[in-house]
Parts: structure tokens; sequence; C-alpha cells
């Protein structure tokens, strides 16, 4: 250290407290973080043009053996590429055991993975499991995630990944409880937009096709209109307003295209048909017609849902 | 055949042609082909009624025959049966096509089965002259109007013959008759003796015809809700255009040149749809209904894809029964599922945007009810995973289709039901009224004065009257409902006729 004083006082200028070997350690960290695929020693010199070779190699030297970095060799020169924080850290005082119980954690990635998943995955105990899970929950490595796909069921994932929405549910969902009125409203908001354009088609002049043209809109112009209109608490993006849309293609209410620049645009139809004869009569849509018969106690002639229909 | 439609073309034979008849057909529903003996030994009737009720069937075409190894066998057609739920609508799509009194010849030739032209004709004028419609009988202009339901094909030369061998051209027959106006206008006026000529020349409804054309109107009609007034017009001349040059019940028609549809509609009063023809082609051609492709590399001819299109009708009708029973959410999650293919529950709830819970119940629901089926399909993972099972939601159409069919048979076999029950505990009124009705127009026959009818329309109560007219609007709506459900009924037949 003494031998650079050079650069140790540059450093110190910005930040006297530390240790100079450390702040070179930072930034080669850092370099490496900006370069996920890996740096070389090249890259470090160019990088780094003051810093002799023998400090390099024994920051290099310290930072390999404290787990940050995994080494390869690529094309005849060593490769360092930054390890896992986290995992650089399980790598020290845990055992084997959690090691693996961590890696299938960390493979499931930030769609979690069930402890059913992860008992068939390691073959441990469920006890011996539970409490490597415990610790590993413990000491922060990994989490447990409600997931709204089944109520009571929790999913595991590292400590520092942001839930997938899968888990979450996304805009949907607070605390784990789908907001099904939220989204309702929304279903029927967007609906009265489109309508709302549909109408606009009897003043078209311009003939048959200009007219259906103005009935489209893209789902940002749909997701601009519920913006303004300030009803959500939470932030939908446009994407989220696409689910809501599609709700409404699945009602046979809406009809999703693609446009010729590859937005997607919806617009408001009307049905092929009117309702049909059979639901007009009490027996399309009786609940008890598979008990109805000549004789019984649910007959044609005795029928009250028929005499209710007839008063 | 199932146990529901026997029940309900047993009970339309019944009501139109009364209990002998039905009793033979319940006979020939029972044990499809037999002679007469047979139905005689099980029947226990008397022979001539048998032969009677079997000469009525035959004549309707709901009972044919043929020569085999054990002798004369005679057979039912149910299908045809099923078409007598049809008759009225026939009825007014012939009136509003040709007019009054060819909607009176169809009634009597639907009600004789098959019939000469003279003969019809004689009793049309009849009956026109009793009608209160304020029409004018006259022989010619009925025998225009024959000519007419001859020329539209709506009639058609009845092939049956008195005896078997005599089957030869089994081509629809459209040559015009040819008979003796004058000997027609004699009979007429009470002379019995004279001939028009053309006995032996029998003439029967074409209800192949009327049944494309109740089937057009469908088409015609879904693409003018779609679209527009105009875009249902172009359907229906490129209907026309299709029978020019497509056999019927072809699965699609064979193209069509767009100068050809240029020239069609530059016939009819539609400046809008001739103006902006090229874009309304496209419009329904585009349309997610899919009734009209576009065919060839210059583009220049279109195809009417009928089978495609009673696909889309049949889903769209399914779709709102769905709605009715079961709610706008679960009829989300049916599309859903038509849409997907094959979709595993956890995807349904999160594309239907429809609680876990609630979509699990309606999907559940629908899976009972026969709506949704579901699949099994194992996979098996890494060696010691163990093998995962998804269980895959789906729509088998055709069965939907066929149950709904069954659900249209109970349906008008209930309503009917009750319809003859409304009718038969009310019998002494609606028999009261009907006499009264005889007496009066007697009555005024002989000249009665405004007293004596007063008189006679006293007989019956206030309170009377009062019931007689709900008895009379009950049974009214009930048979309105009747061709409510069969208009269900035909669509979903003609889709199953289609796949
Ligand atoms: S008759 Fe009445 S009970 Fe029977 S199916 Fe119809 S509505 Fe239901």
């Amino acid at each position: 250290m003494e031998t650079e004083a050079g650069t140790s006082k540059e450093q110190n200028a910005i930040n006297t407290d530390t240790n100079p070997f450390e702040i070179i350690e930072q930034k080669i960290l850092a370099l490496a973080q900006a370069r996920p695929k890996g740096i070389t020693d090249k890259d470090l010199i160019i990088e780094m043009p003051e810093l002799p070779v023998k400090e390099r190699a024994q920051i290099i030297n310290k930072l390999l053996s404290q787990g940050h970095f995994d080494l390869f060799k690529q094309s005849g020169s060593l490769l360092y590429r930054l390890k896992d924080p986290s995992k650089a850290k399980i790598a020290k005082g845990a055992d084997n055991e959690e090691k693996i119980v961590y890696s299938i954690i960390e493979e499931a990635g930030n769609k979690g993975i069930w402890i059913r998943d992860i008992r068939f995955k390691s073959n441990l105990m469920p006890t011996q499991l539970s409490k490597i899970l415990k610790s590993l929950e413990i000491k922060k490595f990994i989490k447990a995630v409600k997931s709204v796909a089944a109520s009571k069921k929790k999913v595991y994932m590292l400590y520092n990944l942001e839930p997938d929405t899968s888990v979450t549910g996304g805009a949907w969902y607070q605390d784990q409880d789908f907001e099904a009125e939220f989204v309702d409203v929304l279903n029927q908001q967007c609906y009265r937009f489109l309508e709302k354009k549909r109408e606009q088609m009897n003043s078209c002049r311009g003939g048959p096709i200009m007219a259906r043209n103005v009935t489209f809109a893209s789902s940002k112009e749909v997701w601009k209109f519920i913006s303004d209109l300030g009803i959500s608490k939470v932030k939908l993006s446009v994407e989220d307003l696409e689910m809501i849309l599609n709700t409404l293609v699945y009602d046979g209410k809406v009809e999703r295209t693609l446009s010729s620049d590859g937005s997607i645009l919806y617009r408001a139809i009307e049905p092929l048909l009117d309702s049909p004869g059979l639901i007009k009569s009490t027996c399309g849509v009786c609940p008890v017609r598979k008990h109805c018969y000549d004789i019984g106690d649910v007959t044609p002639t005795k029928c009250q849902y028929i005499t209710e229909w007839l008063e | 055949m199932s146990v529901i439609c026997r029940k309900l073309c047993s009970s339309i034979l019944s009501e139109h042609f009364g209990q002998i008849v039905q009793r033979v057909a319940e006979d020939l529903f029972k044990h499809d082909a037999r002679p007469l003996e047979l139905i005689c030994c099980t029947t226990h009737l008397p022979l001539t009624k048998i032969k009677e009720a079997l000469c009525v069937l035959i004549k309707h075409g709901f009972v044919v025959y043929g020569q085999t190894e054990r002798g004369l066998e005679y057979s039912l057609i149910h299908q045809n049966i099923l078409l007598i739920l049809r008759y009225p609508k026939y009825m007014f799509f012939v009136k509003t096509m040709c007019g009054d009194e060819s909607e009176m010849i169809l009634e009597e030739v639907l009600m004789s089965g098959y019939i000469t032209a003279s003969e019809v004709i004689t009793k049309t004028y009849k009956k026109i002259e009793q009608s209160p419609s304020g029409l004018q009988p006259s022989v010619p202009v009925l025998k225009e109007k024959f000519e007419l339901l001859v020329k539209n094909q709506f009639l058609t030369r009845s092939l049956c013959t008195d005896t078997v061998e005599e089957k030869t051209n089994e081509k629809p027959d459209f040559t015009l008759p040819d008979f003796n106006l004058a000997a027609v206008i004699k009979k007429i006026e009470g002379d019995n003796n004279s001939d028009p000529g053309d006995s032996k020349i029998y003439w029967k409804v074409n209800f192949d015809r009327l049944i494309q054309d109740l089937r057009d109107q469908i088409i015609v009609s879904a693409i003018s809700r779609r679209l527009d007034e105009n875009a249902g017009e172009l359907m229906r001349q490129l209907l026309f255009l299709m029978y020019l040059r497509t056999a019927s019940w072809a699965h699609t028609s064979n193209p069509i040149p767009l100068t050809e549809i240029k020239e069609a509609v530059k016939k009819i009063n539609y400046p809008l749809l001739a103006h902006h023809l090229d874009q309304y082609l496209h419009l329904i051609e585009e349309d997610s209904s899919q009734f009209l492709k576009r065919v060839g590399e210059s583009g220049g001819h279109f195809c009417v894809n009928m089978k495609e299109a009673f696909e889309q009708l049949a889903w769209a009708t399914l779709e709102n029964i769905v709605t009715e029973r079961f709610g706008s959410k679960a009829a989300r999650i049916f599309r859903l599922v038509r849409d997907k293919k094959y979709i595993e529950q956890e995807q349904i709830q999160q594309l239907a945007m429809i609680p876990a819970k609630e979509a699990k119940h309606l999907t559940y629901t629908l899976l009972q009810e026969n709506y949704l089926q579901i699949q099994e399909i194992k996979k098996s993972g890494v060696s010691a995973a163990p093998i995962k099972t998804f269980f895959l939601f789906h729509i088998d159409l055709n069965l939907v289709v066929y149950m709904e069919v069954q659900h249209c048979y109970q349906a008008l076999y209930n309503i009917m039901q009750r319809r003859e029950y409304e009718i038969s505990s009310n019998k002494r009124m609606i028999d009261k009224q009907l006499r009264m009705q005889t007496l009066t127009t007697n009555l005024k026959e002989h000249g009665a004065t405004e007293e004596q009818l007063a008189e006679i329309a006293d007989l019956m109560t206030p309170s009377e009257k009062q019931q007689l007219e709900k008895v009379q609007n009950t049974i009214k709506k009930l048979g309105i409902t009747e061709l409510q459900i069969d208009d269900t009924l035909f669509l979903l037949t003609m889709y199953l006729r289609y796949h």
C-alpha cells in the first residue's frame, strides 16, 4: 500500500477513512458487476492503468479467496466473473444440505418453489428440511412468500428477489386477496369507453370501413382514459389494462385485432345473434329440468315456473 | 333417437292427427321397420284403422314403405315429424314472399300432404270465400299464385304413387301444372262431373327449399346485426349467387366472381351498398364470423362458407345459453376455454380474472353439466420427480350441440304438455265459445237481428269471458314459446347437418 502513495493519496482525498486497498477492491467489484460476462486482466489494465501488476494480483487473489469471483479460462486469458453476492456468503459457514436447498431455491427464480417440490428435489426428510429452511430464512438468504395461486401455499425464493406477478397477482391483489370488484369496475369502464367509440360510428360519413375504423382503440388509449378517470389507487400499466380488455374479449363484447404497426387494437362488437329462443322459455333455464317428468313432483302441468311466467 | 325426441314426435302426431295415428307411429318407433300384420299384433287396433293411419302418415311423408323378403314393410322418418313444428314459419315466409293467397294454398298443401293443383285451388277458393279477410276469390289469380309457388320451388311434384313399383324419377320436378281452368270454375260452382284433367298429378311442399330459405334468413340477419343492413343485403345477394353455381347443402359455394356481385348489387336499390361494395365485401370477409372468403390469385372471387358460418352461429347460441343459465362469468370461462382450446384451471382464473374460488366453482359447474370436458395429461419429469398430471379443460362442440338439441326437445315437449293441459282443463268453456261462434255465424247468415246476436253473446257471463280470455292468452303465449324454442332447434340442427 505504501508503495502506491500516488493512488492512495488520490483515493484518500475522496474518502479519507477508507483503506486504499479496499477502494481498489470496490472498483474492481463495480467493474465486474457492470460486466456480468466477466473481466480479464487486460480489462483491468485498461480501466486502472496506474495499478501495479503485483498489487493487482494480490487484490484479485484476495477477492478470489473470499469467494467473490469465479475463475474461468477463456481463449488463453483468465476471466474473473462475479459470483452472486448472497451465494458468495453462503459459501462460508454453510453445510452441504443448506447449499443444496439454497441452490434448488435459487433455481426457481422469482416464481418461487413449494416446500414439497424442494423435498422431492433434495430428498431430505421433512423435519430436516424445515430446519434448514428456517435457518436460511433467519440468515435472510431466502424468504417465504404467500402465493395467490393457492391461499395456504407458501413459496420460497431468494431473499433479494422481487416475486413474480404470478405469485403476487400483480396489481389485482391486495395482500393476496383478489380485488374482484376493482376488476369488475375496470371491466365496465373499459367497455363504456369502447362503446362510446362505437357510437361515433353513426356520425361517420366516410364509408363503412372508415366507420369501422373509428371504433378501434389501442390499449394505450384505453389505459389513458382509465388513468384520467382516477379510479385506481395503484398505478396500472398498459399490460395490466390489456388483461382487463381481454376479459371483455372473453365476455364476447369486444374484439381484439393486431394493427399493422404491431399494437393491439380493441373495439366493441355486436353479437351475431339475439338471445336464442330456447332460453326465452322457462324450460330453457330451468334448474330442475333434469327432474321434470310426466309424473312425479315436478311435471310440466304442475310447473310453478311456467305458471309464474304466464302471470 | 333419444327417448325425449320420441315423446315429442309422438305428442306432435297426437295433436295434429289424433290418437290412432299416434299409436301406430309409436309402434313403428319401437320396432323400426315392420309389416302391417305385426303392427296389428302389437297395437291391437282394427286393421282398417291402422291402414287409415298409415295412409295419413305416408301422405305426409312421415312413413315410407319398401318391399323386403318379409313383405311390405313400413318405417318412420321422425325428422319429418319435427318439421310440423315449423309449419307456421314456412307459411309466414311464403306469405312475405308470395302474398296472402299463396300462404293459403301452402297451408292447404301442408294439411293434405299431397294434393292435385285443381283440388287445392278449389279448396283455397272456398276458404277465401268464407274468410273475413276481404280477399276476392278468383280462380285465375289462384292459378297464378300456385304457379308462383312452383316457380319459387316451394311446391314440387309428389312422386307418391299408388303402387310400389312405379317409383322412378327421384329428382324434384317443377314442371308447371296443366289443367282445365274452366273445369275448375265449373267444379267450384257445383258441377261435380267436370274434370280439370290433372288427376293423379300430385303436389307436395318442397321442405328442402323452405329449410334452405330459413337457413339463409339466419345468415342474413346475423350479418345485418353484426355489420349493418347494407351488409345483410349483400349477404343475401351472395347467397343468391351461390345457388346459381353450387349444389344445395355444399359446405362452401363455388367461387363467385366480383363482376357478378357488382351486377347483382346494381339491380337492387341499395345505393350505399353499390357505392361501397368493395368495402362491404372487405368487412364481411374480415369479420371474425368468417362467412365469406376471398379466393383466387387476383382476389376477385368470393366463397360463402356455410359450414363455418353455422359453426360460428352454434358457438354464439351456446355462449348465450351458458350466459343465461350460469351467468356472465361462467360464459367468460366458456369463451376462454373455447379460445385456448386446452387450458388449465389456474390459467382460467388468471385470464378470466375471476377470484380463484368462484372460478373453480363455475368451471366445475360447467364440467358437471357437460359444457366442458376434462382431459388428463401425464407428463413424466426428471427421473426422481413423480409423474406430473395436468388437467386440461376443453369443449367438445358436437357433444354440447347434441346436448342442447335434446334440451330443445325436452323444452318443446314440456311446453306442449302444458298447453294441452291448459286446453283440456278449460275444455268446457272453449267448447261453449265454439258453439256460440257457430251459432252466431249461422244466425247472421239467416239475417238475425242485433238483439238476437246480443242475446247469444250474453250466454257467457263476464267472469267466464274473462277466464276465457285468460286461457286464450295462455295458449297463445305457450304457442309462441314453442316457435321460439324451435328457432334454436333449427339453428343447431343446421350446425349438425354441416358437421
Ligand atoms: S316444465 Fe317447469 S319444471 Fe319442467 S323443465 Fe320446464 S320449467 Fe322446469
